[in-house]
């Protein structure tokens, strides 16, 4: 998954990128809101928001964010830990609320399950048609059988399956599995959609030509 | 509510009474010493009344029999003559010789009331007695009334003026008993609304004082709930302060950990790990200790299941054993954190085994094997829990224990017991 995290405190942060990434996730760490307006228009498929920034509320910017119609789910990580405050915090816009100090192992489980109910699904397991795939346990299995997919193109299969169902253009499939500052070939996203379909089918992905990719999946 | 207290309704009610008695014996001493000379003017004026009435026909009488001197022979006449309450004699003074009673009433005494003639009152042994002259001045008429007599009614009429202050006196204790009461009513309003009163609410104020005497007490405490809300506003401030100086760079230990973990030589691995089970110890403390400073903050009390909450809890190096047939009512988090401590307590002391038990569903108890401390010092442990002087006295892991106990409305305390050091965490009343 791509995902924005807002985290002022430096071995917060720090580590917590480091934490995803391992995770295959592509990480955006933002200090602060300044930095974040350099992100403006980029898709993610989580944003995590720290509440107190050095240059504002994280909340009035996820608050913002929610006003003009934007649906990413977003995670508010908080040492705010009073009812009212996650209330608050819920009212705003965000998915869920996590409170500091909390395990990275707790972060990504609660990422995975505001991205599946984002993605208007209770399971982390999805099929399309003979394919199997788990996006917490980042298995698939074609009949039954495992198939080991490289980690480009668990990124493409994940960000496609977490917009199940709607068209997804092949420059935001391309920043979504990238992240912000990565270059790559101009055809490599060809090339990992070719690698996806020859192990797991030719159907896994449908091509929309001039527009971009789809992926139906049945939970 | 403290009995042995002076109670104001009861030290008026006392001081009404005496005031009262005092009250009905000084009014009834006066009215009698008022009313002594005018019964006496008005029984003298009875007593010439009487004697203008008889004198009339016992003057008749009197010149139509001459009895000798001591004769009683109209008495029977005499009888048929109107004497009320007074005895009356008709006595002649011979120009030589002692007085004669000529005749008198049955109550009258037989020898003559005055010696010589006397007109108008005088005293006679044991008589008030009135003279008027009968007729040609020969004789005269004495009416009297025995001295007994008048104090009698004197005394009657004391004895009704002191009965009638008594009443007003009584009437009076009893209707201003009822008015303190009723004027008292105020304080124990005010108290209500003490009890129901916060202080820490924005705007929060007594309202207008009922009494005029009640005003600087309500201005009193109005001034006092001010600066305990600007003082709790102060603590909430810095306890929001820490908590976020705090929070936030224990997750990020834990972050930095868990990568680290992630990347580090297996070799390294399990001493990693301990490092994060110790941040996470830290963790719990610092969120125990943060809910339990954080005004505002409820406690989350819930039944406990004991030996799994403990089952949580990392004890690598101690053996704990868990005794808790029935369910302990507490807050989860703060009595893990003071478990969490009081097991470091005995870690740290010496024990290598703790035996945890629930004498009651609010009190959790701890045995440990350790070397335990002597009768003094456990005495000394106890005084500094008691007055809250842990400084130099007590571990954290006691402080905490104490601040958690106090928090659910209990105590901490220590048990003599004969080997080891034994602490019991008492909850107080759960309320269910």
């Amino acid at each position: 998954m791509r995902l924005l995290l807002i985290e002022d405190d430096e071995i917060l942060g720090e580590g917590l990128r480091d934490y995803l990434s391992a995770d295959e996730h592509r990480v955006d760490w933002c200090r602060s809101l300044r930095e974040v307006a350099a992100h403006r228009g980029e898709p993610y498929d989580a944003l995590l928001v720290d509440w107190q920034l050095p240059d504002g509320s994280g909340l009035d910017w996820l608050r913002g964010r929610r006003s003009r119609g934007d649906a990413t789910p977003a995670l508010m990580l908080t040492a705010r830990d009073l009812l009212t405050d996650r209330i608050c915090g819920l009212d705003s816009g965000a998915d869920d609320y996590l409170v500091k100090p909390f395990a990275p192992e707790e972060l990504t489980a609660r990422l995975r399950a505001v991205c599946r109910r984002s993605a208007g699904n209770a399971s982390s397991r999805r099929r399309v048609g003979q394919v199997e795939i788990d996006l917490a346990a980042r298995s698939a299995h074609l009949a039954g059988q495992r198939v080991e997919l490289t980690a480009r193109e668990w990124a493409i299969l994940e960000a496609l399956l977490l917009r199940a169902g709607r068209i997804v253009t092949k420059p935001d499939l391309e920043r979504l599995i990238l992240g912000f500052d990565a270059e790559w070939a101009s055809n490599a996203l060809e090339v990992h959609v070719a690698g996806l379909r020859r192990k797991l089918g030719r159907e896994i992905v449908e091509t929309i030509r001039g527009l971009g990719y789809r992926i139906g999946a049945q939970a | 509510m403290n009995k042995d207290l002076p109670s104001i309704r009861t030290r008026l009610a006392h001081a009404l009474v005496g005031w009262s008695l005092l009250w009905s014996v000084a009014v009834s001493m006066a009215v009698w010493l008022a009313v002594q000379n005018e019964v006496d003017e008005l029984l003298d004026d009875t007593l010439e009344a009487a004697a203008e009435v008889l004198s009339g026909p016992l003057s008749i009488q009197a010149q139509a029999e001459s009895p000798p001197a001591g004769h009683d022979a109209g008495s029977e006449q005499a009888s048929s003559l109107p004497s009320g309450r007074f005895a009356w004699q008709v006595v002649r003074y011979p120009a030589s010789g002692k007085a004669q009673v000529l005749i008198k009433s049955p109550a009258a005494p037989t020898s003559a009331l005055r010696g010589s003639p006397s007109p108008a009152f005088g005293d006679a042994s044991g008589w008030r007695v009135f003279g008027i002259s009968l007729a040609d001045g020969s004789q005269w008429l004495y009416v009297a009334q025995s001295h007994e007599e008048r104090h009698e009614a004197q005394l009657e009429v004391a004895f009704g003026a002191a009965l009638a202050t008594l009443a007003i006196a009584l009437i009076a204790h009893l209707w201003l008993r009822a008015r303190v009461r009723h004027e008292l009513l105020p304080l124990q309003r005010l108290a209500q609304h003490l009890c129901a009163h916060d202080p820490a609410s924005t705007g929060a104020t007594l309202g207008k004082a009922e009494r005029q005497e009640l005003q600087p007490v309500h201005a009193a405490i109005d001034a006092l709930a001010e600066r305990l809300a600007r003082r709790l506003a102060q603590e909430r401030a810095f306890t929001s302060h820490a908590a976020h100086a705090l929070r936030t760079p224990l997750a990020g230990i834990d972050a930095q950990l868990a990568v680290a973990l992630r990347e580090c030589p297996p070799e390294l691995q399990p001493r990693l790990q301990r490092v994060r089970t110790a941040a996470g110890r830290l963790q719990r403390v610092v969120a125990a200790l943060l809910t339990l400073f954080r005004s505002g903050a409820e406690l989350q009390r819930q039944p406990l299941d004991l030996t799994a909450l403990i089952s949580r809890l990392p004890l690598d190096a101690l053996t704990i054993d868990v005794q808790a047939p029935q369910a302990v009512s507490a807050d989860a988090d703060l009595l893990a954190a003071a478990l969490l401590n009081l097991f470091d307590n005995s870690l740290r002391n010496g024990a290598t085994r703790v035996q945890v038990s629930t004498p009651t569903a609010t009190t959790v108890r701890l045995d440990d094997n350790g070397p335990g401390v002597s009768p003094e010092r456990r005495r000394e442990l106890q005084s500094a829990i008691a007055a809250h002087a842990y400084e130099g006295s007590t571990g954290l892991g006691l402080v905490l224990a104490d601040l958690v106990a106090r928090a659910h409305g209990g105590v901490l305390l220590i048990p003599d017991v004969s080997g080891g050091f034994a602490i019991e965490l008492r909850l107080g009343p759960c309320g269910e």
